[in-house]
């Protein structure tokens, strides 16, 4: 019943690792396009009608990652032509092509994640890792919009009594400085009072545990299984030569077509996975919601 | 069964020689509600820290804090963090994680408690607390009585025996200190919790309170059932003052005709009901009605609000909805509502400091963008905003007169004493002080308060009064939004209604108040159909007294 982003974190994290992990650390112009499909179909399902826009910039910069690489390195047997003396060489731009399509993935990858990762979902995993630090990190999470709040109070309170001017520069300055000389008292402060309040509760008296709302259940199991059986034969396909590759000085590639096809089916079937996972859970919704 | 003993306890600052806290004794027992009231200073706060050793300030100690025969100061039981606990004034600062789910379990996390043990014991105080809607929302967009509640159920998650409440509902308004106070109670009596509290809004809590400990400058004035105790507070003016109105007009009433009145016959009255019983038992007669003095012409409107709107958001309902108001000259003009019914939203638009999208604001007849630059702040219109710590910057009081420019002799009343002390030291109603007299030094006409007796004793509120009425008598006019309906009382001029972004109703504290059941003063509720107009404790001793005389001359 899960949409993607309602899988427990760690599952989803997995999926991420092994997608952004196979991508940058192999280098296979067919695994940089089908990361590339993998991550628009998913925005696409995602987001459904509402886009968001920026296109043009993700083509100009990969038009820009694909014309620079040429002019950097002139490896690569088949030029193209020479420019100030250098050779401009076809390997070259496919390299940079490839290389292109692989950071506008990633980015894409991580939009998303970030997108669905609240702050709480990232405490979960990293409270996994360490307690510690994921008290910290949700203190520091509470901090920032606290101390833009209070900054903006304290702007307000000083212009309400002419102490905060924008008259002039040098006055301008001044009441900036006020502000945060104000901002560290309050800040000093406040923390006595939250530590005085860690400190009632007991921190620091036991080794801390960590509590969190998600739960890993059977569809979790059953995803992160399936995730591994395609990592697995990506990883297969890979070590056995199957998705060797390489540019430079000129093209070549893996001999083994079988070993070739399994591997490009498996890491599709894995960069598809979120999107597919987002369409399955809206048609059982769909049927599950005729019923009420 | 005592639960906590205290004995002979003093302590001393590090770096002070005189002693804060003097040989104070007493205990409590469980199950009980033990009141600690005492004057700005009188070392209630660090009285309370030393319950809790976690807390105890730095300094000198002397004698023994024991609970359940343990001394806490001395024997190590990690245990015992968990069976005091401990909620203090300001509900922001207290909380410690990003979401309500995560402030509830860190208490247990930090004991190491087991996640299916947790999840238990959050999803129980979160059902008692009635937190369950708000469970997944971000503390940062509770309004400050939720985050206060929160602060409670995150320490009573814990298990505490005894709970110690140091001012809680000081920076609450009305109805969420009353929510606040309503489930201490229910805690009280549900668990036969064991409850500290030191409050200033007594109205509630003495009724309800087992034992009253009276403290007067480090040293117990009075530990007794609050009506024992309430004989020997007596003397202490600055206690005496916040205590419940029925209390007072009894106070009142029978030290003036004590001759005539039998005071064997009546017991001290809390509440409001034992109060009116009192009234009633021969103070009512023909005089039921103050003579108001005849209201001051209405003048030239200083400032005026045409159909104001205004929203934070495109997306979002407007919080200002064709608000009309006008403040005259020398007039002190009070704004009261509910929480969130837009009262500060209001007052920052007429200062100027958010752009309402329709609507005019004119001060002195001139439309605000009119004002270039900051002339609007400078010799014209000035607000004290409502938490005065946003203005206060400087390391002495004296630093912050100075980068004001304004002395200390200057102001119209006396901070003097203040000078060498750091502005986040003092007490909130010395703060106060010091920050009005920064925004009086912007020299304006037209004053702006927000909820200018947040946290304050009666004490103070009645110098912010006196403050108040000497500006207006100087030529001062001044726009008043406040919670606090015994201030507007005493100091308003006239007295406005808040509503849903707009004003719905209005008039001079008298017709207002007494023409409210439930927004209202103690006083009046208390003379309700006993006295026509009686809003302060004045106006009904004033009443009852005339009253009483008649009947002694038949």
């Amino acid at each position: 019943m899960n949409r993607f982003e309602e899988y427990n974190p760690i599952t989803v994290a997995v999926i991420y690792l092994c997608i952004l992990g196979i991508s940058m650390f192999f280098i296979n112009p067919a695994l940089q396009i089908l990361s590339f499909l993998g991550a628009v179909s998913y925005d696409a399902v995602r987001r459904g009608k509402k886009r968001r826009g920026g296109y043009l910039w993700y083509l100009t910069l990969f038009l820009i990652l694909t014309f620079v690489n040429p002019l950097v390195s002139h490896n690569g047997v088949t030029v193209l032509f020479f420019l100030n003396n250098n050779a401009i060489t076809l390997e070259s731009i496919m390299f940079g092509a490839n290389s292109g399509i692989m950071i506008l993935a990633a980015i894409l990858w991580l939009r998303s994640f970030s997108d669905i990762t609240t702050s709480d979902r990232l405490l979960y995993l990293t409270g996994r890792l360490s307690p510690k630090i994921s008290l910290i990190l949700s203190m520091a999470i509470r901090y920032v919009p606290l101390f833009r709040k209070q900054a903006k109070k304290i702007e307000d309170g000083g212009k309400a009594i002419g102490i905060y001017t924008k008259d002039s520069i040098p006055g301008n300055i001044k009441s900036k400085l006020r502000v945060f000389s104000a901002m560290v008292t309050w800040a000093l402060e406040n923390g006595i009072i939250t530590a005085d309040s860690m400190s009632a509760r007991g921190y620091g008296l036991k080794r801390r545990t960590s509590f969190s709302v998600f739960k890993i259940n059977k569809e979790d199991v059953a995803v992160l299984l399936a995730v591994c059986l395609l990592f697995a034969g990506v990883m297969y396909a890979v070590l056995r030569g199957g998705l060797d590759f390489s540019f430079y000085p000129r093209v070549t590639t893996g001999k083994n077509a079988a070993l070739y096809i399994t591997g490009c089916i498996s890491y599709g079937l894995l960069v598809l996975s979120p999107a597919l996972l987002e369409i399955w859970s809206n048609i059982r919704w769909k049927y599950l919601i005729s019923k009420i | 069964m005592e639960i906590l003993d205290i004995k002979n306890l003093t302590f001393t600052y590090r770096g002070t020689t005189a002693p804060t806290i003097k040989d104070v004794s007493f205990s409590l027992n469980a199950g009980e509600v033990l009141l600690l009231c005492g004057a700005t200073g009188s070392g209630k706060s660090t009285l309370l820290r030393m319950l809790k050793r976690e807390l105890t300030p730095l300094g000198k100690m002397q004698g023994s804090v024991v609970y359940k025969g343990k001394n806490i100061h001395i024997e190590e039981a990690p245990h015992l963090a968990t069976k005091i606990g401990f909620v203090a004034q300001r509900p922001e600062g207290q909380i410690v994680t990003d979401k309500v789910w995560h402030e509830l379990a860190f208490g247990l996390e930090n004991m190491g408690v087991k996640k299916e043990v947790m999840a238990r014991r959050i999803a129980e105080i979160a059902n008692y607390f009635g937190i369950e809607k708000w469970f997944d929302r971000d503390v940062a967009d509770l309004s400050g009585g939720e985050k206060q509640l929160l602060n409670l159920a995150a320490v009573m998650v814990m298990d505490p025996e005894v709970l110690i409440l140091d001012e809680p509902t000081a920076q609450l308004d009305p109805i969420a200190a009353s929510d606040f106070l309503a489930t201490v109670r229910k805690l009280n009596a549900d668990l036969s919790l064991s409850v500290i509290i030191c409050e200033h809004r007594l109205e509630e809590i003495v009724p309800y309170a087992d034992k009253l400990l009276a403290i007067d400058k480090g040293q117990v004035l009075a530990f007794d059932a609050p009506k024992a105790a309430f004989a020997k507070v007596r003397e202490c003016e600055a206690i005496m003052k916040n205590m419940p109105a029925a209390s007072l007009v009894y106070e009142r009433l029978t030290a003036e005709y004590k001759d005539s009145i039998n005071t064997g016959k009546y017991e001290v009255p809390f509440e409001i009901r034992e109060g009116r019983e009192f009234l009633q038992s021969g103070f009512t007669g023909p005089y039921t009605k103050i003579d108001e003095e005849a209201g001051s012409k209405k003048s030239v409107p200083v400032l005026k609000v045409t159909d104001l709107r205004f929203r934070y958001d495109r997306n979002e309902p407007d919080v200002l909805c064709g608000l009309n108001l006008s403040l005259y000259e020398n007039e002190i003009l009070c704004l009261l509502g509910g929480n969130g019914s837009g009262k500060t939203t209001a007052l920052k638009a007429a200062a100027g400091l958010i752009k309402p999208y329709a609507g005019k604001v004119e001060v002195f007849g001139r439309k605000l963008a009119s004002y270039k630059a900051d002339s609007l702040y400078k010799n014209c219109l000035a607000m004290l905003p409502q938490d005065v710590q946003t203005i206060l910057y400087a390391d002495s009081v004296k630093d912050e007169l100075l980068e004001s420019g304004i002395e200390a002799g200057s102001l119209p009343y006396d901070i003097s004493y203040l000078l060498d002390r750091h502005p986040y030291d003092l007490s909130g109603g010395e703060q106060q002080l010091v920050a009005l007299a920064k925004v009086l030094a912007a020299g304006p006409k037209i004053l702006l308060l927000d909820e200018p007796t947040k946290g304050l004793d009666a004490l103070y509120k009645e110098k912010i009064v006196k403050i108040i009425k000497d500006l207006k008598a100087a030529g001062v006019s001044v726009l008043i939004v406040t919670h606090d309906v015994e201030f507007a009382a005493g100091v308003a001029d006239r007295c406005l209604m808040f509503f849903r972004g707009d004003v719905v109703s209005g008039g001079t504290p008298r017709e207002f108040f007494s023409g409210n059941t439930f927004y209202t003063t103690a006083a009046s509720r208390l003379s309700r159909g006993l006295f026509e107009n009686a809003v302060t404790v004045d106006d009904v001793v004033k009443l009852a007294g005339l009253n009483h005389v008649e009947k002694q001359k038949n």
